[in-house]
């Protein structure tokens, strides 16, 4: 009888364990469930944790993922306010938050509810483009842009259509995952596009010489101030020699003559230094010696033209 | 007999020294050999309940990895709170399945998705040999990707994110059936919203960073709005025009090229001429300097030769001048190369004598007719 105590209560854990087993259930912090008390719902649980039913077949219980489920539309035509057809598709994330409303209806099919919400997304999103203008769609001004308000309005709409079908279900947020424009809309979208290409290219070679001829002419006015400011200098600087100089020219006017003799003969030697051709009468001293002429008093020699700087 | 039992029982006749029956051999034999064999199979059970029991809490160890982090949900339930949460790297017990469970979060990992929602239909080997399909008349929108841009043009964007799962990750790991699903479809919406705030221009050539910034922050507000609960590490963004307008879309870029050539070619001429002028108004003034000096030097030396000669020319200023004119003829004439030498032939009748200075032309020597020189 040695063995007896060690055997009961092996008995008795494994008999307490397989108890445990039918009478509690657990629910995942992703999970929420229903409880059905013979077929009927009788109790959702929310919140995760151990719970205790009846065993079966009194209480079953039904687990749901709560997690955000994802949700796509179709690609399809809508129109615009202002008449312009558009395809659109979105996205939304979606919850199972109230098992108990969801379950009656549901049951446990996710696929089921995925069709009436594809329904409902449809008439949300298509009613919600039919009150905007195609130009909220697409802006470069984030403030003209109604994207995201539109986004909003469409998963204000869900939500609500959801909230009066009963669905249990929350969603909780819409997105646009594609634009887009019927094929033929494309076509004529490429022909503008090579159109708007052309006049692109025209403005840009064209403002491009503009811009060119801008900075060339600023350069040139900029060069011709740079060029008289430093005329005006140099004139300013001439005038100052031309002062100092007159000051020493005071000294010419011990005797006038003198002055004026020396700066002659400096005038002419300077002259002659130039290529020059001098033609001269034979009455020009010293040239008047030749005619046996009497040696008076030379007379200055004519110069002619002919100065030629090469 | 005692020979059967022991050939029986050969290990029982060495180990017992304390057999308590020795009286009674015969009889007990049979039922000895029974008890002792199943003692010694307890005792068996015995160590494999323990190693069984071992095993048991064995089995509750476990080690997170460095790029990972963990959480126990017990009864379900995240076991902590708050930071604590989180199990770091390294070795850790839980109890095993219907009590505890193990969630490993890969926190530190990069993961990489790709956006395609806007790009051209091509396939992988086209892709990895870089050669391009034939450029549509139009787009078919179940089998063509586009995004519309702020002008209303058509342009291919496609984009890879690289992301981690921002810490404590539970968001991530327990709110969504698909995580990674939500956040493609918030990069694809955050590629839409963005193209539709950019002009084709802009998104293509002149502001690629602009538009991978807007994209960014978009999809950072998706992030915080739809608690994705991951942090963006980079975006990649490829855009390029419709394959039948590339050739468009390049004749701009050339525009701009050529543009830019343009300006600079301008700008160097610009600098060259105004360099030009300033070395030119440096000459100018420079020779304003020197004329000033020359005039100063040539007045003071005329003065000075003024004053030295004053004296002599007091003495007698008809001789003094006379002296002065012969010596600046002689100067002058041997100075000259004398080309033309006329003497007069008739008496009253003067003509002229030509004298060349210095070099002269060569068709003046066929100026022989003296008439030639009279005008």
């Amino acid at each position: 009888m040695k063995r007896n105590p060690i055997t009961i209560t092996i008995g008795l854990l494994l008999l307490f364990i397989f108890g445990l087993l039918l009478i509690f259930f657990q629910v995942r912090t992703t999970e929420v469930a229903m409880v059905t008390t013979f077929g009927k719902p009788t109790r959702p649980v929310t919140e995760p944790g151990a719970y205790v039913k009846w065993p079966w077949p009194i209480q079953q219980v039904y687990k749901f993922d709560k997690r955000i489920q994802n949700f796509e539309s179709k690609f399809e035509q809508v129109f615009t306010a202002d008449g312009h057809s558009l395809l659109i598709k979105v996205y939304a994330g979606w919850n199972i938050a109230q098992p108990q409303v969801f379950f009656p209806k549901f049951g446990d099919s996710v696929v089921r509810l995925e069709e009436a919400l594809s329904g409902l997304a449809r008439s949300a999103y298509s009613g919600v483009v039919g009150t905007h203008p195609f130009s909220d769609f697409i802006s470069t001004d984030e403030k003209q842009l109604k994207f995201e308000q539109i986004e909003q309005e469409v998963l204000q709409r869900i939500q609500k259509d959801v909230q009066a079908n009963g669905y249990g279900v929350e969603v909780k947020f819409v997105g646009i995952k594609r634009i887009g424009l019927p094929e033929s809309v494309t076509k004529l979208v490429f022909e503008r596009m090579q159109a708007e290409r052309q006049l692109q290219v025209r403005q840009i070679e064209s403002a491009g010489q503009r811009e060119a001829s801008d900075i060339r002419s600023a350069a040139n006015l900029a060069s011709a101030n740079v060029l008289s400011e430093a005329d005006a200098q140099a004139t300013q600087i001439r005038g100052e020699g031309d002062r100092l100089a007159a000051a020493s020219l005071q000294v010419f006017e011990q005797e006038p003559e003198l002055g004026k003799f020396l700066m002659q003969l400096r005038a002419l030697e300077d002259f002659l230094k130039e290529r020059t051709t001098l033609i001269l009468d034979t009455q020009t001293f010293p040239l008047n010696l030749l005619n046996g002429g009497p040696s008076t008093a030379p007379t200055a020699p004519k110069i002619s033209s002919n100065t030629t700087n090469e | 007999m005692s020979n059967g039992i022991d050939l029986l029982e050969p290990r029982r006749k060495a180990t017992p020294p304390s057999a308590p029956t020795p009286p009674e051999p015969t009889e007990d034999a049979g039922s000895q050999a029974l008890s002792e064999a199943l003692r010694s199979s307890f005792v068996i059970v015995k160590i494999v309940l323990v190693i069984m029991v071992l095993v048991f809490l064995g089995s509750g160890f476990f080690v997170v990895q460095p790029q990972e982090k963990a959480v126990i949900l017990r009864l379900g339930k995240p076991l902590g709170k708050g930071d604590n949460v989180l199990l770091e790297p390294g070795a850790h017990w839980s109890f095993p399945y219907p009590i505890d469970e193990v969630v490993r979060i890969p926190v530190g990992q990069v993961q990489t998705i790709q956006s395609t929602v806007g790009w051209y239909r091509t396939t992988a080997a086209m892709e990895a040999t870089g050669v391009l399909p034939p450029a549509p008349e139009s787009l078919n929108p179940a089998q063509e990707g586009y995004v519309l841009t702020a002008d209303g043009n058509i342009i291919h964007v496609k984009g890879e994110l690289r992301y981690r799962i921002a810490e404590p990750g539970l968001d991530y790991e327990f709110a969504f059936v698909n995580a990674s699903n939500a956040v493609w479809n918030a990069f694809n919406n955050a590629l839409i919203y963005g193209s539709a705030t950019y002009t084709a221009h802009d998104a293509l050539s002149r502001d690629v960073s602009g538009f991978k910034e807007r994209v960014r922050l978009h999809l950072e507000r998706a992030i915080a709005t739809q608690k994705l609960g991951i942090v963006v590490d980079q975006i990649n963004l490829d855009a390029t025009a419709p394959l039948k307008l590339r050739a468009a879309f390049a004749a701009v870029s050339e525009a701009e090229a050529r543009r830019g050539k343009t300006l600079l070619d301008a700008r160097s001429a610009a600098n060259q001429t105004l360099n030009q002028a300033q070395s030119d108004a440096v000459i100018r003034i420079a020779t304003g300097e020197s004329d000033k000096t020359r005039m100063v030097q040539f007045v003071a030396g005329e003065s000075n030769r003024f004053t030295s000669l004053l004296p002599e020319y007091r003495k007698n200023p008809e001789l003094f001048r006379n002296m002065r004119r012969l010596e600046a003829f002689q100067k002058i004439f041997t100075n000259a190369q004398v080309e033309k030498f006329m003497v007069p032939t008739r008496e009253g009748n003067p003509r002229e004598i030509r004298i060349q200075l210095n070099r002269e032309p060569e068709k003046l020597k066929t100026l022989e007719p003296p008439k030639a020189e009279g005008h």
